[in-house]
């Protein structure tokens, strides 16, 4: 029997109806990564006046000799290293406080959940203001035990302790919802038994919570790091990078190359190894959850 | 006859009525609330009466230079038809122009030389790019001096001329007033534009040039100099210890509030003090700014420009309406109504405008005299490497001997 169009076999069908979204998928990922792999290969600068031209790797040469670049890598892997165990710990925390049967419930989950509904810029500006020297309400509260203000942008170390501190601050909300969902599926005998079994509120809470609650650990620590791989808004918004170059992200400094400088080669060369070193991020953590 | 006559005229007027409402366009101009728009909007006002069938629109956004600086190139690369009009800083023109974002005006001035010979001369360069005109000459804008008079007075002090005597006079003012509010100086030193300014205002003083012909010429030991000067108003007591957290709005609200008897601005800062939430009002005068000792005066120059985008589709009313409002008339206009200063010499010899503000009277000299950032398309990240690492310095995030070299490392990487 000849098949017509109408009455296709099964295969051409599933390619027809998978069709739409692999043009999608082609479209918002496949096309602008692309794109930005081959831009990276050319001298592509709006200010020079000169059409663009291919020079092959020399961008990503450029990268190794740019002072900028090394202190915005080793700041952008810092906020990674403090702030994502930082509101690991702080969002653990907040869910298990959420989590205890309080009669109403709601203003538990509101505080919870406003942190996270806070659009960044708004965190960083907020927060600029908390640990501004001289109107700052952080040095109003540290003037009751020392008699000299605090100078946060003064400091390398200081301005980028509170940038992660604000970081921690936004970021855990999100964990602590991530992590009261996952507290939740644990089923309240688990608890019974165990107290049954004599063991203590800690020891309930280590073989009990934890080991359970690691499905929803590992989700929360893949989000966070790969947001925190693209920090910008909160030190572009509090520090705007300074003192020098001291809180200046991967992120910022490619928005800084891209739109402030125009330099689309250079900048596309930056966005690459910042999607590459997400990618490696993701690709360990992807594995550590399949093997759990 | 007559009645044939008035007839006819009716219909061609009728006609040319209904031919401009067909083409009623509408141009949407780029202010910033930095550039009053409220009193840009009287200018259009005047300019739609003049041009029945041309609308125009104000769009706001972005307060500093720099946010206005990304905003436009976000729409310019995106090659937007939405923007007709919009005002650049005097940093500007340079890398507009080598990205061909503005419309070249010089086959629709007439005669180009001319016309750029009535602007004041820093405009008529800042404007023309290699022989390109790339904008028209908005406002002008300069580095001024701002002390207290009463204060001055009270302590038999004279206005400094070197900045070695007005730390010296700022010293006896703080010791006498024993108000730990009150700061010396106030000048700007976090990473923005006027920090810029902050370094090269010095380095000038002494006599020496950051950029000449598009190539650097860098000298350390006066790039040394500009940092002592600053860290040691700072050190002294002078300059507050948080300078590096300053930026010209902090500088503008301080001085307002009578928290500083000298500050370091922008010219728009004198409607300001002079405003009724003031509370100097009458007690500010404006002076050249200081020299090193033994320099001559050196003063920052700003303002703003008026260009057509390249990408408008009214591009013929665009020009027609930045010609108008690069005018004496309303550079007049703009000076009485908002202390915005003029771009003609004469305007600043006008008697309305020296009625509404006094001190126009002996400013223009400083805007003669006053030097230009370095003129470069890639102005943007020159300003990035200067503003940083000063700010680095008078942080004490980094010693001025380092900041020195990183900062010829990088002038170098850009300047080639």
């Amino acid at each position: 029997m000849a098949r017509s169009w109408r009455d296709p076999s099964e295969a051409t069908l599933a390619r027809v109806l998978l069709a739409p979204a692999f043009l999608l998928l082609g479209l918002i990922v496949v096309y602008p990564v692309g794109r930005l792999l081959w831009t990276s290969l050319y001298e592509l600068s709006l200010t020079s006046g000169l059409p663009r031209r291919f020079i092959g790797l020399e961008n990503y040469l450029s990268l190794l000799d740019d002072p900028v670049f090394a202190d915005a890598l080793v700041n952008t892997l810092l906020i990674v290293v403090i702030t994502v165990p930082g509101a690991m710990l702080a969002g653990l925390g907040l869910a298990l406080v959420a989590n205890l049967p309080f009669r109403v419930k709601w203003p538990v989950r509101l505080s919870l959940l406003l942190p996270w509904a806070l659009p960044l810029a708004f965190a960083g500006t907020i927060s600029a203001w908390f640990f501004q020297s001289e109107y700052g309400v952080v040095n109003d509260v540290l003037s009751l035990v020392r008699t000299q203000r605090i100078i946060w942008v003064n400091s390398p170390n200081l301005a980028f302790g509170a940038v992660c501190a604000t970081i921690i601050w936004k970021a855990s909300s999100f964990v602590g919802l991530i992590l009261l969902a996952g507290l939740q599926t644990i089923p309240g005998e688990l608890y019974e038994a165990a107290q049954m079994d004599g063991a203590s509120r800690l020891r309930q809470f280590w073989s009990v919570t934890l080991p359970l609650l690691r499905p929803s650990i590992a989700v929360a620590v893949i989000f966070r790091t790969i947001t925190a791989l693209q920090t910008f808004d909160i030190p572009a918004t509090m520090t705007r990078g300074g003192p020098g170059s001291a809180t200046t992200t991967l992120a910022m400094m490619i928005h800084q190359t891209t739109v402030d400088f125009l330099d689309l080669g250079y900048g596309s060369a930056l966005a690459v190894v910042l999607f590459l070193i997400s990618m490696a991020f993701s690709a360990i953590y992807l594995r550590q959850v399949r093997a759990a | 006859m007559i009645t044939i006559r008035r007839t006819s005229l009716l219909l061609a007027a009728g006609f040319a009525l209904a031919a401009g409402m067909a083409q009623a366009e509408t141009l949407t101009v780029f202010v910033s609330p930095q550039q009053r728009p409220d009193v840009m909007r009287l200018a259009f006002d005047r300019f739609e009466a003049a041009h029945p069938g041309t609308k125009v629109a104000i769009q706001t956004g972005g307060t500093t230079s720099e946010l206005q600086g990304a905003y436009l190139n976000t729409v310019m690369s995106a090659k937007d038809t939405t923007l007709d009009v919009f005002m650049l800083d005097i940093i500007r023109p340079a890398q507009f122009a080598a990205a061909n974002w503005t419309v070249p005006l010089n086959d629709q001035v007439g005669d180009v030389g001319a016309l750029m010979k009535r602007y004041l001369p820093a405009y008529a360069e800042a404007d023309m790019v290699e022989g390109k005109l790339t904008a028209l000459p908005g406002f002008a804008d300069v580095m001024l001096l701002y002390y207290r008079k009463d204060l001055l007075e009270k302590y038999g002090q004279k206005v400094p001329t070197t900045w070695a005597e007005l730390q010296a006079s700022a010293k006896i003012i703080q010791a006498g007033e024993k108000n730990p509010e009150l700061q010396g100086l106030s000048f700007q030193a976090a990473a923005i534009e006027g920090t810029v300014c902050t370094f090269l205002l010095p380095y000038w003083s002494q006599g020496k040039n950051l950029v000449q012909d598009g190539r650097l010429t860098w000298d350390r030991d006066a790039a040394l100099k500009s940092f002592a000067l600053w860290t040691d108003m700072v050190a002294s007591g002078v300059a507050p210890r948080n300078s590096a957290e300053i930026a010209t709005e902090t500088t503008r609200k301080d001085f307002q509030a009578g928290k500083a008897a000298f500050a370091v601005l922008w010219s728009y800062g004198w409607s300001q003090f002079q405003g009724p939430e003031s509370a100097v009002k009458d007690k500010v005068g404006v002076a050249v700014l200081p020299a090193v000792t033994g320099g001559q005066t050196a003063s920052c120059i700003g303002g703003w420009q008026w260009g057509v985008s390249a990408y408008s589709t009214h591009k013929a009313e665009s020009i027609a309406l930045i010609r108008f409002m690069s005018s004496p008339e309303i550079s007049k206009f703009l000076a009485v109504q908002a202390s915005l200063m003029p771009v003609f010499p004469e305007v600043y010899e006008d008697k309305d405008v020296l009625a509404a503000v006094p001190f126009f009277g002996s400013v223009l000299p400083v805007v003669n005299s006053a030097h230009a950032r370095p003129v470069t398309p890639r102005y943007n990240e020159v300003s990035d490497i200067i503003r940083t690492q000063t700010n680095a310095v008078l942080a004490g995030a980094a010693t001025a001997a380092d900041a020195a070299t990183q900062m010829e490392a990088r002038l170098r990487r850009v300047l080639k």
